[in-house]
This record gives structure tokens, C-alpha cells and sequence, in this order.
């Protein structure tokens, strides 16, 4: 941190900045989303695949940022990097299933069900 | 692709008309002119003086942490203001309006502010007073006291806490407009879903909340990073973790919250967007949207936010206190400990801001628990800041008693929060007043720990303290106001008066509506009272000169630095020793030493690319609300612009030379020879001729 104080140019993450980085995760990103949205569009897949492909290439799409903008590596130099990106996962976990179980739920309480599958189900206020 | 929106539409000003402008509604005529009157003020008198310059070169380009403090101070005590003005129109009106026979003025049927315009007024409330008035104000305490504390030079990039307070006034700036031009979101200050998609309404007022909280909170989100990087990379040699200041470490807890609450607003506003100008169905009823989705990923940035608000404000209390209390903070790690566990607990509960939404008994009990839980660590601060009063030297000066004052409404916000996390109680209650006066109760503990920080602050960066006895007016009429409003708040909240109510039907309700207006006439006093305080204290301003630390009993680095403070903080970065280093150094008689030898210091030099990209944001954000399409892709080519100028620029800053930084601190050490403390401008002098 010394060393550098004086020189932005010195830091290690700026050292790693590159054009060639940039424009391949631009790309990537622009393709992979592209994508995501004509899929969705085309209203081709039924909802399960659906579901699936757009959650690979969301993935994919992180990935390649994580990668090519972010400069995620596991060398010594980048390690707050790898630690903070650490830190968002228990984040991830609570909002995104926090999330999926409150509309879960919410679902199978709310919506009206089809005869055949009631008798499984919890008592909703319908019933 | 663009949406088919109700009204004209013209490529060169988009939905703008003359219509839009409501010239014809007698409020905002005298809004307007009152408004016009004060600018023509400021504006008048910055020409007169020839300060255009001195503004420009001093303050609009400042690169400087204490100024760019300062001034989110002023933009957020500017919105305060407005917001005041709206809570006032709010509380007249149900008062006006109260029982069917209920008399009308200027055009309402009950009251004096139809619906359209009552709606506007809670809704700009809200708004106003969560991003534009709290945030903007503590994020001003964060930039100025933070450095100093950890005892750096400036923030970690100081150019982008430029930006970062530029972005924020544009977005204050767009709020303000929608005053004059359009309308402001009657959906109130949360955006109720679907109330906020286009078909409902239609009008630019939903626009102007969205890009206006968009815009500060690409700032708010920016400022963050600058104070988390300079909290880790910045401290001072030998200020390690557990000697920093409690005020540094809920700074550091907060902007944890802000990093990653705040991109989760950016997203569910986005997503409205795309509903608003794309056709998208994120958020509709329809078409695969749901609503909940929105209001979901509302509060899960929502009540995240809550906790931005109020763990600063606890650090301001932990200085506050022991200072006047003339004590060492009682569990100094318990407390940085509970910090970090209510951040934690912040990310856990956000359900039970929609506990109604018929999610389940079992989720309902899991977020009625979490909720709870946030009890605990703001309990163990409770008992902390208890036992550091007890037995403690306590001297009652302004700060203390705004202190004192926010630890009440604490315990009262507090405890109506436990009651309304059992989900029971909260279906009972649901959106009643009750629930407005639970949070006004903590939103003004934050008000209060705000002013406290103000009057604490204030002589550090302006080396003269506010006047005592108008301060202790202030603070006596704003406390009796703020009980005399609230308990009648909470009073209604139980006879079942709902909130954002333009027609108070119940006639009932009335003896209680009146005494909330008392409180709210005794709140205009009290804001007067403010304005007497600032003028008496700026006329009297040179009657004293105070020394390195004003109150004489504070604790930590902050006042080791000379007063007022010189634009590069320390002459010589600080040793730090201990925890409440100057506590320590006053005991062992340390506070005073000089250098032996000065080192030139690297300092960042001034841009005006900050304050020009803010204006840009606002006309870009001015641009989308009324879908001037040319005007926003000019405006969004012009930020491109200056962030590539920008990255060009090589300019690296400047170095202060040591004999220069010698002369400036005899300077200032010669200023407190003419101080009234007789004993310590002696030790200056013995000092300040020793070197």
C-alpha cells in the first residue's frame, strides 16, 4: 500500500486492467444476455427449461464478469477480492432463499389448486 | 419501442407543456415565490460580495472530505426543511379535514389539499425525508468526522466523493423540481405496487421519485466503497481495529449495509422502469409479472436501509456520551460487536414489513423471530451507553441532551418495534398510524442524534461552537413537540385511524388531530428557534477562540487536530496510542506536543469535473422523466465524456512543502494565543516559540 500510494498506476488491480479484458467481457456479457432475452422471448421453451436455461446463462454471464471485469483470480495479490466476494454468498443465500420460500409458500396458500393435488396440499383460507 | 404514453408527446420537449407547469394552484404560487425570494437572496448576495470564485474554487471543486461534509449537511438540513413543510401540510389537513361536514378551501372538498395533491405531499414526505434529508446528513457526518477519527489525510478517493455528493443534490435537485414542473408520485415514499406501474398512473410524478432515488443512489452506493476503502487501507499507525472509534466502526457497519442493500433498490427500480418505459411485466398482475416481487425486493434494500440510518446514529451517541459523561465508553467491544450483529440481523427480517401478504404462519414466525433478535445487541448498546452515564461526570451542553433525548425515543420506537414484530399485533395494526408513529419515533432518534453531532461538530470545523442557551430553546421546544405529536399519533394508531388518510372521517379522531397540530405548531417554533441559534452564533462568532478540543473532555483523534481544522487535517500523520487517544494524552499531558520535524504532504488537487457530471446526471434523469430522448442521449454522452477526460488526466495532486505546513501551523497556533482560555493559549506559546 505504501509503495503505491503515490503511483495509482502501481496498484496490482490496476495492473491487471487490459483493453482486450474489457472488451471480451463486454462482449461476453452483451451475447449471453442477448440470448437470455430471446429465449424468453421467443416463448419457445416450456417453463422448467425455460427456468434452466436462463439461470445457466445467468451464471455464465456472472462468471465472465467476475472474471474478465472484476478480476477474480486466486493469486496472493487478488485475495480481498476473493474474500469479499465470500462475504456476499451468505447474502445470496438469505435473499434469494428467503425469497423462494416465502413465494413458495405464499403460492401454495394463495392460488387456487387443482382438484387432484388439494388433498396434499396444506388447508388454505379457500378451503 | 416506445410505450404509448396519455398526452402529448413532441420529439423536441417530449411530454413537457405549458400545462405542466401549476401556475394556478395557490400553494405552490407562494412556494414558488417564496423559493424565488430566497435564491434571489443567495444568488444576490454571492454576486454582491463577488464570492463566485471563492464558491467555485473553494467549495463547488473541493475535493476536500470536511467541505464535501459540509455540504451534504447543508443539501440534507435544505431537505429537512422541505420535508417539515410537507409533514406540516400533511397534519393541517387531517386536522382541516375531519368529519363529514368538514369545510373545503381552495378547492378541496375537505380541507385545503385535494387527494391528487395530499398524496403528493406524503409521498414527497417520505421520499424526501429517508434519501434526502437523513442519508445525506449522516453521510455528511461519516465524511467529515471519519478521517480525522482514523487520523488520514482525506478519504480514499477523494474525487469520487465529489461525485458522490454531486450525484445525491442532482437527485435533490429533481425532487425539488417536480414542485414546479409536473407532478411528484402519489404512490407513496415505498412505490405501492401496482399503484406505480403506468396504466395507474400515468402522470411523470412515478418518474420523478424513480429517477430521482435511482440517481442518489448510484451515490449513496459510490460513497460506501470511498468509506469502507479508507476505513481498511487509510488508519493511522497504531490505530488497529479495536482502537478505532465506535463512530468509524458503525461507519464501517453501515456502508457494509449501504454496498449491498443499495444495488438491490437500483435492480427493483430498474425493473419498474423497464415495466414503465419498456412494456416489460416484471411487477404487473399479469402476464407473468407479480407485485409482491416488487415489494419484496423493496424492503429487502428497505430495511437494510433502516439500519444505514441508525447505526450511525448510535456512533454518534457512543462519542457524545462518554464525552460528557467524562468516562471511557462502557464495553467498548460489546458494542462494536452489537454493531456488526444488528448489520447482520438488518439482512434477516425484511418480511415483517409485509407480514400481511399471507406468506404463512411459519415464515411469519421466522421473521417475527429475526425481528426480535435485533432486540438483543441494541438492548447491549442500550445498557452500554446506561452504564457509561452511571456514575460519570455528566455536564448537560446540547449535544448531550439532543443525546439523551435520542436514547427516549429510542426506547420507545423500540419497544413498539417488539410489539409490532409479533405478527398478530402487526395484522391488527397494519398500516394504522400507530406503525408511523413507531418509525417516526426512531427516524427522529436519528434527527436527533443528528443534531447532537451537529452541535458537537460544529465548533471542530468552524471554530466557534453554537450558542448554549438558543440551542437549549431549540432542542426543548423540538423534544416537547416531537412527544406532544407522537403520543397522539400513537393514541390514533390504536382508535384505528389509518395511515396516508387525505379525509379523516372519524370525528372521533379529533381531539387527538388537534393536539398532534399543537405539536406541530410548536415544531415551527422550535425550527425558528434553530434559525436565531445559527444567526446569534455566526454574529457572535469571533467573541471566542477555542482551542485543539472545545469541549475540553472529548476523547478521540478527531480533536487533536487544530481548530478550526486546516485543509490537510494532521500536520504530521498521528501515532496513535491507545484507544481514546486524546483522553490519554490529556492525562499524561501529551496533547499539546509539536513535531520535531514536518514531511511534505501529498494532497489531491481540486476538479470541477465532480459538480459538472452531477449537473449532467440531472439533466439526464430531468431528460427520461419527460422522455426528451435527444436531450438524455446528450446527457449520458456527456458523462461518458468526463469519466474518459477523467481517466485521462494526469493530474496527480500537489505537495505541501514542510517549511509552508510549518508556517501554517504557527498560524494557527498564534490565532489560539488570542483565545479566552488563558492557561491553554500558554501551553501553545511555550510550544509553538519551543519550534
Amino acid at each position: 500500500m505504501a509503495g503505491s500510494h503515490s503511483d495509482p498506476l502501481a496498484h496490482p488491480e490496476v495492473r491487471q486492467g487490459s483493453a482486450v479484458r474489457y472488451i471480451a467481457g463486454f462482449i461476453s456479457t452483451v451475447v449471453l444476455m442477448g440470448a437470455a432475452l430471446v429465449v424468453t422471448m421467443r416463448h419457445g421453451l416450456d417453463y422448467q427449461s425455460l427456468v434452466e436455461v436462463v439461470g445457466g446463462l445467468a451464471a455464465l454471464a456472472l462468471l465472465s464478469q467476475a472474471a474478465l471485469f472484476y478480476g477474480l483470480d486466486i493469486s496472493r495479490a487478488q485475495i480481498w477480492k476473493g474474500v469479499s466476494l465470500i462475504l456476499t454468498v451468505p447474502l445470496f443465500i438469505i435473499t434469494v432463499g428467503l425469497t423462494v420460500w416465502m413465494f413458495q409458500s405464499l403460492d401454495q396458500r394463495t392460488m387456487v389448486m387443482p382438484a387432484s393435488n388439494a388433498a396434499a396440499s396444506q388447508p388454505t383460507l379457500l378451503q | 419501442m416506445q410505450l404509448q404514453v396519455p398526452g402529448p408527446w413532441s420529439l423536441l420537449l417530449g411530454r413537457l407543456t405549458l400545462d405542466q407547469i401549476p401556475y394556478t394552484n395557490p400553494i405552490l404560487q407562494v412556494t414558488f415565490a417564496v423559493a424565488a425570494l430566497i435564491g434571489l437572496v443567495i444568488v444576490g448576495a454571492v454576486l454582491y460580495y463577488k464570492k463566485v470564485g471563492y464558491l467555485w474554487r473553494e467549495w463547488l471543486t473541493t475535493v476536500d472530505h470536511k467541505k464535501i461534509g459540509v455540504m451534504y449537511i447543508i443539501v440534507g438540513l435544505v431537505m429537512l426543511f422541505r420535508g417539515f413543510a410537507d409533514g406540516l401540510l400533511i397534519r393541517t389537513q387531517q386536522v382541516l379535514a375531519n368529519g363529514p361536514h368538514a369545510a373545503g378551501y381552495i378547492g378541496a372538498t375537505h380541507g385545503f389539499l385535494p387527494p391528487f395533491h395530499f398524496d403528493q405531499v406524503y409521498s414527497a414526505h417520505g421520499t424526501i425525508m429517508i434519501l434526502f434529508a437523513a442519508t445525506p446528513i449522516l453521510t455528511g457526518f461519516q465524511n467529515i468526522v471519519v478521517p480525522l477519527q482514523i487520523g488520514a489525510r482525506d478519504m480514499a478517493f477523494p474525487y469520487m466523493n465529489a461525485v458522490s455528493l454531486w450525484l445525491t443534490t442532482a437527485a435533490a435537485v429533481l425532487v425539488m423540481i417536480s414542485l414546479f414542473v409536473g407532478d411528484f408520485s402519489q404512490a407513496g415514499w415505498v412505490g405501492l405496487i401496482p399503484l406505480t406501474e403506468l396504466p395507474y398512473s400515468p402522470g411523470v410524478g412515478v418518474d420523478y421519485w424513480m429517477w430521482a432515488i435511482q440517481i442518489s443512489s448510484v451515490g449513496t452506493t459510490l460513497n460506501a466503497i470511498n468509506m469502507i476503502v479508507t476505513i481498511v487501507d487509510m488508519r493511522a499507525p497504531g490505530m488497529t481495529w479495536f482502537r478505532m472509534p465506535v463512530f468509524s466502526w458503525t461507519t464501517l457497519s453501515t456502508n457494509i449495509i449501504g454496498l449491498t442493500a443499495f444495488p438491490v433498490l437500483g435492480v427493483a427500480l430498474a425493473l419498474l422502469g423497464a415495466d414503465r418505459y419498456l412494456g416489460t411485466h416484471f411487477f404487473t398482475a399479469g402476464m407473468g409479472g407479480n407485485l409482491m416481487l416488487y415489494t419484496n425486493l423493496f424492503w429487502i434494500w428497505g430495511h437494510p436501509e433502516v439500519y444505514f440510518l441508525i447505526l450511525p446514529t448510535f456512533g454518534v451517541l457512543s462519542e457524545v456520551i462518554p464525552a460528557f459523561s467524562q468516562k471511557p465508553l462502557f464495553g467498548y467491544v460489546t458494542m462494536v460487536a452489537a454493531t456488526f450483529a444488528i448489520a447482520g440481523i438488518s439482512w434477516l427480517v425484511w418480511l415483517h414489513h409485509f407480514f400481511t401478504m399471507g406468506a404463512g404462519p411459519d415464515i411469519n414466525g421466522f421473521f417475527s423471530v429475526a425481528t426480535m433478535l435485533v432486540g438483543i445487541p441494541t438492548g447491549v448498546k442500550v445498557f452500554n451507553w446506561m452504564f457509561t452515564l452511571y456514575r460519570g461526570r455528566i455536564t448537560y451542553t446540547v449535544p448531550m441532551l439532543w443525546a439523551m433525548f435520542g436514547l427516549f425515543l429510542l426506547l420507545v420506537g423500540g419497544l413498539t418495534g417488539m410489539m409490532l414484530a409479533i405478527p398478530a399485533i402487526n395484522y391488527t395494526v397494519h398500516d394504522s398510524v400507530f406503525v408511523i408513529a413507531h418509525f417516526h419515533c426512531m427516524v427522529l432518534m436519528v434527527v436527533c442524534a443528528g443534531f447532537a453531532g451537529v452541535t458537537y461538530w460544529f465548533p471542530k470545523l468552524f471554530g466557534f461552537k453554537l450558542n448554549e442557551c438558543w440551542g437549549k430553546a431549540f432542542f426543548w421546544t423540538f423534544a416537547v413537540g416531537t412527544v406532544t405529536v407522537f403520543t397522539a399519533m400513537f393514541a390514533l394508531g390504536f382508535e384505528g385511524e389509518t395511515r396516508r388518510l387525505d379525509w379523516t372521517f372519524n370525528t372521533a379522531w379529533k381531539p387527538m388531530l388537534v393536539v398532534e397540530e399543537v405539536g406541530m405548531i410548536i415544531y415551527v417554533l422550535s425550527l425558528a428557534l434553530f434559525a436565531v441559534m445559527l444567526v446569534v452564533s455566526i454574529r457572535d462568532r469571533n467573541k471566542q477562540k477555542l482551542a485543539a478540543d472545545p469541549w475540553e473532555t472529548s476523547r478521540t483523534l478527531e480533536w487533536l487536530t487544530p481548530t478550526p481544522i486546516p485543509f490537510y487535517n494532521y500536520a504530521v500523520t498521528p501515532q496513535v496510542n491507545t484507544r481514546d487517544e486524546l483522553a490519554w494524552r490529556r492525562k499524561y499531558g501529551m496533547e499539546h506536543t509539536k513535531p520535531d520535524a514536518y514531511e511534505d504532504i501529498h494532497m489531491p488537487s481540486n476538479s470541477g469535473l465532480p459538480v459538472i457530471l452531477g449537473a449532467l446526471a440531472g439533466i439526464w434523469g430531468f431528460a427520461m422523466i419527460w422522455r426528451i430522448w435527444w436531450l438524455a442521449a446528450i446527457s449520458l454522452l456527456g458523462v461518458v465524456l468526463i469519466v474518459i477526460i477523467r481517466s485521462f488526466d494526469k493530474n496527480a495532486g500537489y505537495h505541501l512543502q514542510p517549511a509552508e505546513i510549518e508556517a501554517m501551523e504557527r498560524d494557527l497556533s498564534i490565532g489560539a494565543i488570542t483565545a479566552e482560555q488563558p492557561d491553554r493559549s500558554h501551553h501553545i506559546i511555550t510550544h509553538a516559540e519551543a519550534h
